[in-house]
């Protein structure tokens, strides 16, 4: 009941006088002043393109009516029984309702929906957060250091942890010129906060992003969800009416220039590898709020920056792969029992990787327009040899501006495959992942013609000489420096500076003790593979670049493993 | 409504699209390297910047030349223009198609692949034909249609881009093939194996590329295979021929007098199945018949020796 009270009826703090935005302050601290404008306007849009077809519209009511009372018979909870009985009564009077029946109708069901998906922004709990977090979190890291840091004008144990990396000047330089648009690989729900707390310690704007429901059932993250301006998804709603509103909700959040975040990835990648197959919805509004804006004259541009979080250690990494693993990725998108719902883990994640340097490293990419040009400091697109073009030309037909969704979708669809090249060139390999590559591939050399879930079976049972490995961990780094030379991948400071054997034990030290059973460990003069299921997650960052890193006598195991690109 | 095209490439192919440009009402201008003549009302011009006022540019230079055009349009083009290729090969060992290409070097995006049984005297003459257009631009399909359709061409669409280059780059060896099979003696029945189990290899690897096996099985693909074996004097009948009579592959290119990509383009792609373990039987037993490492009734031999599977 308190949780249904509190998902439903946000907690907000209450105004005694309302907070005037400075102009130096983030667009979104505008939002509340706009948010009834900017529901009336998503209500507006939809209705207006269902009103004129009839027979869309009531294909869109009863859809809505099918898909909810689906859903909440399944549930079977207070909101089934509060809402059941509205949808059955609907669904039977749909076709007796005449146009202007089904048009308030209509209007009704869309107006609950972005209400419900509309957030609020409260100046006060974003400055409580951005004192607050990172010391929390620190003091769950460091409790020794608690005081400390509650006293310091910046915490430490989180910058020690949290590297953020890129051209920031030019984001700096843009934000106030039109609308960034955040894209990150999307590997734990704890990105969402990684990424705030990088954006601020970057003195970038804070951004909307939109929320899984399910994140809201939890009091104090459903508090600060509420009061940031994050926008809520409910993801059990199926309903056409439903994606309609979240698309339209993000493409009037960017076209008045709501600095914006998404994950095209749409989910957590289950497998660990880097994201290459793309959710377009959410990355299509971003595109039709460019050219709405050029067909309205409105100058505020969108560039969207491809961002990699990048993780030594993931919370989540054992449920995520066994699910990969399961093949209940899709069945599963929303999972709500993994180690992110549980607070022992999160302590003793944080205290994990409080003692290793660079556990977590987030880059932001060069920002691009729609198109995937490059953009100057001035938010000017440009041409690979540096000559400036409009990019507005790219929505002209014949020399005007024109709203075209078709158009539009097939820009949006080579949009989502310049981001899945970019996630590639921006990913920074971690001391983790590529010691997890090195012990996964000579386990595929040790056991030739298994398939994978036999070689997944084997825990415990290979073990491989201390020296070979370090060795073969030397050889990789090397070949890792030749293709990061060639701007095809990134790697981690402690990758590049760490000597083969000092990155082997701090890779094991990350594994041991956190997970429930460790990836490798070390017995002797042997390195034992623990967990090939935990190896996997964490080596398939490097599928991509098997074949690269490989000496001639591993191509053959390197192979194996880069064909396991074509599952993801 | 009339276009401004240009055309890029004086070959067989760009003066076809030229003629047919100009004759559907077009006006036209006609970028190459070196001078040409061609008659009124089609401009020709060695000048790049020629190209800036078109909206609608055809390119139909061979593969190898894709990369140095696309940085020569590099200087001109932006998001105002739309390009279609007619090329049928890929460049380098990593299978880009022209299309990547061209979105590689340039900034325009609204980009497509014509392809099919089109030859170029059909279509330089207005002789009934058929193409297919590979893009995801409904209105460059309805440029190209402007420029070039017609009575005399019926130009089909498909949103597989990837998979009408590839196809398209993949006949070209198939015709190979063939050409060189009916010149040893194979009857009917086993060119149709040939052709038949040829497109399903070439459409595996095409899948893992993106690529639907539909657009293998039609015009781009199969189409076009059926115009190159029906006798439209492709160089590759020729080149598998010449091969066929034991004439050395360096020999039988020249022979075939035109530049032909296929052999190459089937290297790489046993190269890209190689490292995706996948099976290419007719590929690789081509490829070692091409080079003289196996004579033809070994290669025979050792594709009746294995394994049937269901189609």
């Amino acid at each position: 009941m308190l949780k249904r009270f509190l998902s439903e009826r946000p907690l907000r703090l209450p105004h005694f006088r309302p907070y005037v935005p400075r102009p130096s302050d983030p667009s979104i601290f505008w939002f509340n002043s706009e948010r009834d404008d900017i529901v009336s306007d998503v209500v507006k849009r939809i209705c207006a393109s269902h009103e004129s077809d009839r027979a869309r519209l009531e294909i869109a009511l009863n859809d809505a009516a099918f898909h909810e009372i689906r859903r909440l018979e399944k549930q079977r909870d207070d909101e089934a029984r509060d809402r059941l009985g509205y949808w059955r009564a609907m669904i039977r009077r749909i076709g007796k309702m005449d146009d202007s029946e089904q048009r308030r109708v209509l209007h009704t069901i869309v107006t609950n929906m972005a209400r419900d998906v509309a957030g609020n922004f409260d100046p006060r709990v974003y400055r409580f957060a951005r004192r607050a977090v990172p010391r929390l979190i620190g003091g769950v890291m460091e409790p020794r250091r608690l005081t400390q840091d509650l006293m310091a004008p910046a915490p430490q144990a989180l910058s020690r942890v949290l590297k953020a990396q890129g051209d920031v000047e030019h984001l700096r330089d843009l934000r106030t010129r039109g609308t960034l648009v955040f894209v990150p690989t999307h590997s734990s729900n704890l990105d969402s906060i990684v990424l705030a707390q990088a954006l601020d310690d970057c003195g970038l704007p804070p951004v909307v992003y939109g929320a899984g429901k399910n994140l809201f059932t939890n009091p104090i993250i459903s508090f600060f969800m509420h009061n940031l301006g994050a926008y809520r998804v409910d993801r059990r709603i199926r309903v056409s009416l439903y994606k309609e509103v979240l698309k339209l909700y993000s493409q009037v959040m960017i076209e008045r220039g709501y600095h914006s975040l998404f994950f095209p990835g749409g989910t957590r990648s289950r497998s660990g590898m880097i994201e290459q197959r793309l959710k377009l919805g959410l990355l299509g509004s971003a595109v039709e709020a460019f050219t709405t804006n050029e067909v309205r004259r409105v100058d505020r541009p969108v560039w969207f920056v491809p961002t990699t979080i990048n993780y030594a250690l993931v919370l989540e990494a054992e449920t995520l792969i066994n699910d990969w693993l399961m093949e209940e990725g899709q069945a599963r998108y929303i999972i709500e029992d993994d180690e992110f719902s549980r607070i022992d883990r999160w302590i003793t994640f944080f205290r994990k990787v409080v003692g290793m340097r660079g556990a977590c490293i987030v880059r932001f990419g060069e920002p691009i327009d729609p198109f995937g040009n490059r953009v100057d400091g001035t938010g000017c697109s440009m041409t690979p040899t540096g000559r400036v073009i409009d990019a507005g030309g790219y929505v002209e037909h014949r020399g005007t501006p024109v709203a075209d969704y078709v158009r539009d979708a097939a820009y949006t669809r080579e949009l989502g495959e310049v981001l899945a090249q970019r996630y590639e060139t921006e990913t920074v390999l971690m001391s983790t992942q590529v010691v997890a590559h090195v012990l996964f591939r000579d386990l595929v050399q040790a056991t030739p013609g298994m398939d994978l879930f036999a070689r997944l079976r084997l825990r415990g049972e290979i073990r491989l000489d201390r020296e070979a490995v370090c060795q073969k961990l030397g050889e990789a780094r090397d070949r890792l420096r030749e293709i990061e030379e060639k701007g095809r991948v990134l790697t981690s400071d402690v990758v590049k500076e760490d000597s083969p054997a000092e990155l082997l034990e701090r890779a094991l030290g990350f594994w041991n003790g956190y997970h429930d059973s460790t990836a490798a460990s070390l017995e002797g003069d042997q390195v034992v593979l623990r967990d090939p299921s935990l190896l996997l997650y964490y080596q398939n960052r490097l599928v991509p670049f098997a074949q690269d890193i490989a000496q001639p006598d591993q191509l053959e195991a390197a192979c194996e493993i880069e064909s396991l690109g074509v599952l993801r | 409504m009339s276009l401004r095209i240009g055309v890029v490439g004086a070959g067989g192919f760009g003066q076809a699209i030229a003629l047919a440009s100009a004759r559907n009402g077009h006006s036209v201008v006609l970028w190459s390297r070196r001078a040409r003549e061609l008659p009124p009302p089609i401009q020709t011009s060695t000048d790049i910047g020629d190209l800036e006022s078109c909206e609608l540019i055809f390119v139909a230079v061979p593969a190898r030349h894709a990369i140095e055009v696309a940085e020569h349009l590099c200087e001109v083009v932006d998001g105002r223009h739309l390009i279609t290729h007619v090329s049928r090969g890929l460049v380098g060992a990593d299978l880009k198609t022209i299309t990547q290409v061209m979105r590689e070097k340039t900034v325009c995006r609204r980009l497509g692949a014509l392809a099919g049984p089109l030859v170029a005297a059909a279509l330089a003459e207005g002789r009934p034909s058929g193409a297919i257009l590979g893009t995801g631009f409904p209105e460059l399909t309805s440029m190209v249609r402007d420029a070039l359709g017609g009575a005399g061409l019926r130009i089909y669409e498909t949103q597989d881009v990837i998979g009408v280059e590839l196809a398209s780059a993949t006949v070209g060896f198939l015709t190979v093939v063939l050409a060189y099979a009916r010149e040893v003696g194979a009857e009917p029945g086993t060119l149709a194996v040939l052709a038949t189990r040829g497109m399903v290899e070439v459409s595996r690897i095409g899948q893992t590329l993106g690529a639907d096996e539909s657009t293998f099985l039609g015009l781009a693909g199969l189409g076009d295979l059926i115009a190159a074996v029906a006798g439209d004097q492709r160089p590759e009948l020729q080149l598998g021929r010449a091969l066929a009579q034991g004439i050395d592959l360096t020999s039988a290119i020249g022979e075939a007098g035109a530049y032909v990509e296929g052999i190459e383009v089937a290297g790489h792609l046993m190269e890209h199945a190689r490292r995706l373990g996948l099976e290419t039987p007719i590929s690789s037993t081509f490829v070692a018949v091409s080079e003289g490492r196996m004579t033809s009734d070994d290669a025979i031999q050792e594709l009746m020796e294995r394994r049937v599977g269901k189609e």
